[in-house]
């Protein structure tokens, strides 16, 4: 190749100065991505390689489906537990097992902590130092520092004491030489566009954000014991609600309700009073770097989640947007079924896989996985030494998802622009009122910006929700009901000697589907198909390419040495490669 | 090193009096069990040291021990990262990427050799020659063994590190490996759990910072301090074990008492870790406090050990899976039944026998 | 038509049986006498001590292992668990402490009293009687041979099930009583290593709970073939574990 034509339309050359960046770091995993830049060094050809496979699904065969929760949760310890409850509920779809209002809300608080975890982690410690020079905050007027956040919120801690105490600790760490995370950092790269005083309140909310995550996730800890990695339950979860009863101590009680409440409101606080003024302060200063739209303006993909009503996943139930949207076609939002042979499949062509057949699609109920590593001929370097890929032949761990064809994004954005084509306040309102705010077009959404206002705006969502699923939990207790498990299928004896099923959920970084098989009380075939699988996708055997690559494409890079750009774009997924590949 | 500032200095800096410093310092020597004449030892220690490079490798993992480590309470963790130790790699949270991320590698083990500390999450695959995990183009076991052998010690962080983990549960398709199969001639302390506790985390680190040293390990290579006692030895729940009360199904009127796990498959009775002790996420619960039995998830080889519910191992003799009952009371009722038939065939021989034989004469009785 | 049951001579019998301890005059009495004293009375007292642990740990380990249905009320007040608990750890000290005893008297004891911690292995003639003892119980010759002590297949069975399996039970258990106990305990320091080679103290709880399936079996088979031994054999067989005398029923035939 040297110039072509993508079959979604993308135009690549791989004629120019290649460069590689590998690792990918502040990203969950092994990412490694190669561009090529033409003479004015613009990115003209985008390859991403997942660098990393541990065989989950092969390991999962032969296993008794109620452990496959505990298996898929370590697929991810970032976004953990979002694969167990999709894992429950693929189960519980092949079973036909319903479970009490209880789990199911207990379960929707526990996936939107983790939304609200996971966001708020990825804005400050994955991806803000894309936007934020930690070395520029020593320069910083302390006083004005002040000034800037407290026009900004009404956040207590923004006193020029605290700023001046902060700044002179971050002074006495640097001068110490030892850098430690923010070593060769690309600090000072003209990229970056903050004043000294943003810098400086980034930083402080940096270290306060690092220190407030650890409160969020003890909403797993109440309901799931533990996090990273809270336990799970085919049939419901496995805490049990007792009120006011003997030995109310142990259980689910006012002491624990109490908690959660507590949290959930610091979480929106925090949120709305850090999170979200941050974000629209730092998109201020770069709402002219509208780069790395890629897939997002033609094809996104949501499956919804969120179920306002135990076993209704219907989308009318579901509160996360439910569709899909191609050829950049706002008005027409399609149905997607996933139980459908033709919607969602899975390609190996360019990835390190064997198929029967490459040039076809799997769906994930035959899917396959089968390691195959072989590199193409154009490879540079050798086996153990890779300088450069070879796109033209198998070049990534990460396997491609294919939605009717079509290469699709997916996450916080998707669904974003999967409720904004609906009209749904919830969605739409938001929107508007952050474009509104930074004077920008509607256009703008389909960039990297949008991509990481979308979760912020998401993260504010779900913050809210915790609290109307925190209310429905009291009144259903209130109500008298406090079953929070299903035993009735519990036993394998009860089961079907063959079944099948599918759990979707929204995991913090998109789609996410787990497709299971079950023959005489043991998994006979399991398959994940993860939000990174399709943002991180290499390309199809007809040579679409996938979300990450094609939003590289047109970026001009200032310091082909030091290209924040790319990783700035890259962050704006929040990458999670042990999921993409498992 | 231009200048080296100690954790001392950060802290006072922060407007921090000696006086809540000191106090501090006695609350980690509490949590780590050593009571309170170590706690001016700790201080000493964080006044005048500076701090030691800490090399955070990533393999085949989920990264939830970094996401585990970042939940540590005391310590807090930004005090652990910008005040005790200096994590100059850490491909999650740092800040350089490619090139530069890659150059900080031999910049460490030439100003450091001998003195950084080599902290390894998740493990190398070894398979299609270590290409199942590739960092910078290369295999990551090749980075792994270059990097520990200029250092002064290992950490492996969780049960990826330390035993292998889900990776390697069967068929373990990369062929994944605990660090201490790839690395030789260094200490190595493994810190067990999946993840392990954020305390035990930082705990161990402050311990060998504080005490310059590294903690007195079991026979396995785990802390002694955090790992010498089962889930079950210092479980909450204990007393209706002991008195034989149990939940028998999930959601029962038991579970809802808070009763014992056992009968659904506790694993605290063969599980070494701080669990029931140390709690997690700041004290607040640990599984069995929130009604799930533990999963034995610091134990190695955990997730091939037959299910989770089920408190022994399931074997597989011929291919169909059972537990020890099932396989003992087998045998017991077919040789039951072999002595039933014999005895019967006994009776049948001896009624026959007594018709028709003599005795034999005059027999030689055996030793 | 008659069998004519396998008579040697005392003369042959020499040749084949080359044991130490079994003097002539043993042989020559149990040829002419019709008792002769096998078990001395701390074996005896042994055997039934051991008999009883032996019945606690199978009946308590099963019930540790599958726990009875809840027990009602406060936890404070009832301590079911704790005491079947107790009384196997303390029935396994006993069976540990009686097999110590057990190997002191199997060196001041009578030859019989060896006999249950080793078998000839490198004997041929050993093997032969083993196959000739099961195709007794095989129904394949009519007459048994005469022992006076164990004959040669429940020597097997003694050794192999019994005596190797009480010291793999001892073992395992005292593994994981040293769980409990904790690392610096004597019974971690001596049976530490146990826990080590199972792996994991899971596996360790596993092969504990098949031993009790080993014994199970054992003693099944023990206390048949002695019943069956007493009626259909040539000599008298558990009253030998009570009064410490082998009476041969068919002397002087
Ligand atoms: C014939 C001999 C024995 C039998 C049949 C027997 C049987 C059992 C069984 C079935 C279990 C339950 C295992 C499980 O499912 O986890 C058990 C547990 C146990 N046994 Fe034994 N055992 C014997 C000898 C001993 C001895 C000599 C000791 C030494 C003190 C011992 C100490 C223990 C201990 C400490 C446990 C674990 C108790 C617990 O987990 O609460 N056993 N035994
Ligand atoms: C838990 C139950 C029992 C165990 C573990 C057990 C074990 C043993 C052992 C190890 C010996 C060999 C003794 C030695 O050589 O010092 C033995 C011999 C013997 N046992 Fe038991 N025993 C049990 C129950 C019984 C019972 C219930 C009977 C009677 C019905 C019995 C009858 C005998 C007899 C008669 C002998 C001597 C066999 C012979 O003369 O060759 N045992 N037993
Ligand atoms: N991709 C991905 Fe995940 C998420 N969110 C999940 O399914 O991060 Ni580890
Ligand atoms: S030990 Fe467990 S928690 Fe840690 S990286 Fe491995 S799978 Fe994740
Ligand atoms: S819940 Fe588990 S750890 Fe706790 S007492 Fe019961 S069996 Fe032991
Ligand atoms: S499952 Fe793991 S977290 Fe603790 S209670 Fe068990 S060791
Ligand atoms: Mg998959």
């Amino acid at each position: 190749m040297t110039a072509v034509t993508t079959a979604n339309g993308f135009a690549l050359d791989n004629s120019g100065k290649r460069i590689v960046v590998d690792p990918v770091t502040r990203i969950e995993g092994h990412l490694r991505v190669e561009v090529n830049l033409d003479d004015h060094n613009v990115i003209r050809n985008a390859v991403s390689t997942g660098t990393m496979w541990r065989g989950l699904e092969v390991i999962l065969k032969g296993r008794d489906p109620r452990d496959a929760w505990a298996f898929t949760e370590r697929i991810c310890g970032v976004c953990t537990g979002t694969h167990a409850l999709t894992s429950v509920r693929a189960v519980e779809d092949a079973l036909s097992i319903k479970i009490p209002e209880n789990a199911n809300t207990i379960r929707n608080i526990m996936q939107l902590t983790l939304h609200v975890h996971d966001h708020l982690v990825h804005f400050y410690h994955l991806h803000a130092l894309d936007w934020v020079d930690v070395v520029s905050a020593l320069n910083a007027d302390p006083k004005a520092t002040s000034e800037l956040a407290q026009s900004l919120s009404p956040w207590p801690k923004s006193s020029p004491g605290y700023f001046r105490d902060l700044q002179g600790r971050l002074k006495k760490f640097v001068d110490s030489g030892q850098l430690g995370p923010f070593r060769n950092g690309y600090w000072g790269h003209p990229a970056y566009k903050l004043p000294a005083e943003a810098n400086l309140m980034a930083v402080a909310h940096y270290l306060e954000a690092l220190d407030f995550q650890k409160e969020i996730v003890k909403i797993h800890t109440v309901f799931g014991g533990k996090n990273p990695h809270p336990n799970w339950l085919v049939g419901g979860v496995p805490c049990a609600i007792n009120l006011d009863g003997i030995g109310a101590v142990g259980a689910i009680n006012m002491e624990r309700l109490n908690l959660v409440t507590s949290i959930i409101n610091q979480s929106i606080d925090f949120v709305e009073q850090v999170y979200i003024p941050d974000l629209l302060a730092i998109a201020g200063f770069y709402k002219d770097w509208l780069y790395g739209g890629g897939l997002s303006s033609t094809s996104v993909l949501a499956y919804g989640d969120i179920p306002d009503h135990a076993n209704d996943y219907s989308p009318a139930s579901l509160l996360l947007p439910h569709g899909a949207i191609i050829d950049g076609k706002l008005s027409e939002i399609h149905e997607v079924d996933l139980r459908d042979p033709t919607h969602v499949q899975e390609f190996v062509g360019h990835s390190w896989y064997r198929y029967p057949d490459e040039t076809k699609g799997l769906h994930p109920w035959d899917g396959v996985t089968e390691a195959n590593f072989a590199l193409g001929p154009q490879t540079k370097g050798s086996k153990t030494r890779i300088e450069a890929l070879d796109e033209s032949g198998k070049y990534s761990w990460i396997k491609a998802p294919r939605w009717k064809g079509h290469a699709m994004e997916v996450g916080p954005l998707a669904r974003y622009i999967v409720g904004y084509a609906q009209n749904k306040p919830e969605f739409k309102e938001p929107v508007e009122k952050v474009l509104k705010t930074l004077d920008l077009p509607v256009a703008a959404l389909f960039s990297t910006l949008g991509r990481t206002a979308a979760r912020g705006l998401e993260c504010q969502w779900a913050a809210n929700k915790m609290k109307y699923f925190m209310d429905k939990l009291i009144a259903t207790i209130k109500a008298g009901d406090s079953a929070t498990a299903n035993t009735t299928r519990w036993d394998p004896k009860t089961w079907p000697k063959e079944a099948k099923g599918v759990g979707f959920s929204e995991a913090p970084r998109g789609a996410l589907g787990h497709w299971i098989r079950i023959a005489d009380g043991r998994i006979a075939n399991y398959q994940a198909v993860v939000p990174t699988t399709w943002n991180g996708s290499p390309r199809d055997a007809e040579g679409r390419i996938g979300a990450f690559e094609a939003s590289l494409l047109e970026t001009p890079v200032a310091d082909p040495e030091r290209p924040v750009e790319i990783i700035r774009t890259l962050h704006s997924f929040d990458p999670c490669l042990a999921c993409a590949a498992h | 090193m231009a200048m080296t500032e100690t954790f001392y200095d950060v802290i006072r800096r922060q407007g921090i009096s000696r006086r809540s410093f000191t106090k501090f310092c006695s609350l980690t020597a509490a949590s780590l069990g050593l009571g309170p004449a170590f706690g001016p030892r700790i201080a000493e220690a964080m006044e005048t040291k500076p701090r030691i490079p800490v090399l955070w490798l990533h393999g085949l993992e989920c990264t939830c021990c970094s996401e585990s480590f970042i939940r540590s309470a005391h310590p807090l963790v930004k005090d652990v990262v910008l005040s005790m130790i200096s994590l100059d790699y850490d491909d999650t949270l740092m800040a350089a990427a490619g090139t530069q991320a890659e150059a900080i590698f031999d910049e460490i083990r030439q100003t450091y050799r001998g003195r950084y500390i080599v902290a390894v999450e998740g493990n190398p695959p070894l398979d299609e020659d270590g290409m199942f995990c590739i960092i910078g183009g290369r295999p990551f076991v090749e980075r792994l063994r270059e990097v520990a052998a200029d250092s002064m010690a290992v950490i492996s962080w969780g049960s990826c590190a330390s035993w292998g983990c889900v990776q390697a549960a069967k068929p373990n398709p990369t062929h994944a490996v605990p660090v201490h199969e790839v690395v030789s001639g260094k200490p190595i302390i493994k810190v067990p759990g999946c993840p392990p506790i954020a305390e035990v985390m930082t705990g161990v680190i402050t311990y060998l910072l504080t005490f310059d040293r590294l903690p007195e390990l079991d026979r396995q290579g785990r802390p002694k301090m955090f790992y010498s006692q089962r889930i079950h030895d210092k479980c909450y729940r204990r007393p209706h074990f002991d008195a034989g009360q149990f939940v028998e199904a999930w959601d029962d009127e038991q579970a809802r008492k808070g009763y014992c796990l056992y009968k659904m498959g506790c694993k605290g009775p063969t599980t070494y870790n701080a669990c029931s002790t140390v709690r997690w996420n700041d004290g607040v619960s640990f599984p069995i406090q929130s009604g799930h039995g533990c999963i034995g998830c610091s134990e190695e080889g955990f997730w091939d050990q037959g299910s989770f519910y089920d408190r022994l191992t399931t074997i597989s003799p011929f291919g169909v899976e059972a537990n020890a009952d099932q396989i003992g009371g087998t045998a017991a009722g077919v040789i039951g039944a072999g002595i039933a038939v014999h005895a019967a065939l006994s009776a049948v021989k001896r009624a026959r026998d007594k018709a028709v034989t003599p005795p034999p004469a005059d027999p030689k009785p055996h030793p | 038509m008659t069998m004519t049951p396998p008579i040697a001579t005392p003369a042959e019998s020499f040749e084949l049986e080359p044991i130490a301890d079994l003097s002539d005059a043993d042989t020559l009495r149990a040829n002419r006498q019709t008792a002769i004293y096998v078990y001395e009375a701390p074996v005896r007292l042994w055997h039934w001590i051991n008999a009883a642990a032996i019945m606690v740990l199978v009946v308590t380990g099963f019930l540790i292992a599958r726990p009875l249905p809840s027990m009602p009320g406060e936890a404070a007040f009832t301590f079911l668990m704790g005491d079947i608990r107790f009384a196997h750890f303390t029935a396994g000290y006993i069976l540990a402490v009686g097999l110590i005893g057990r190997l002191y008297w199997a060196c001041v004891g009578n030859h019989h009293a060896r006999q249950m911690l080793y078998i000839p292995f490198w004997r041929r003639q050993y093997w032969r009687d083993v196959g000739n003892q099961a195709a007794w119980y095989l129904f394949m010759v009519k007459y048994p041979r005469k022992y006076v002590g164990h004959n040669p297949l429940s020597q097997l069975a003694m050794f192999g099930m019994f005596f190797l399996g009480a010291l793999f039970m001892i073992c395992t258990g005292f593994a994981l009583y040293s769980q409990g106990e904790g690392a610096a305990s004597w019974q971690a320091k001596l049976f530490g290593w146990v826990l080590d080679l199972a792996g994991n103290s899971q596996n360790l709880h596993t092969a504990h709970h098949f031993g009790l399936w080993l014994m199970v079996v054992f003693v099944m088979l023990h206390v048949y073939a002695a019943i069956r031994e007493d009626i259909m054999s040539r000599q008298s067989i558990v009253s030998t574990m009570i009064s410490g005398w082998r009476m041969f029923k068919d002397h002087g035939q």
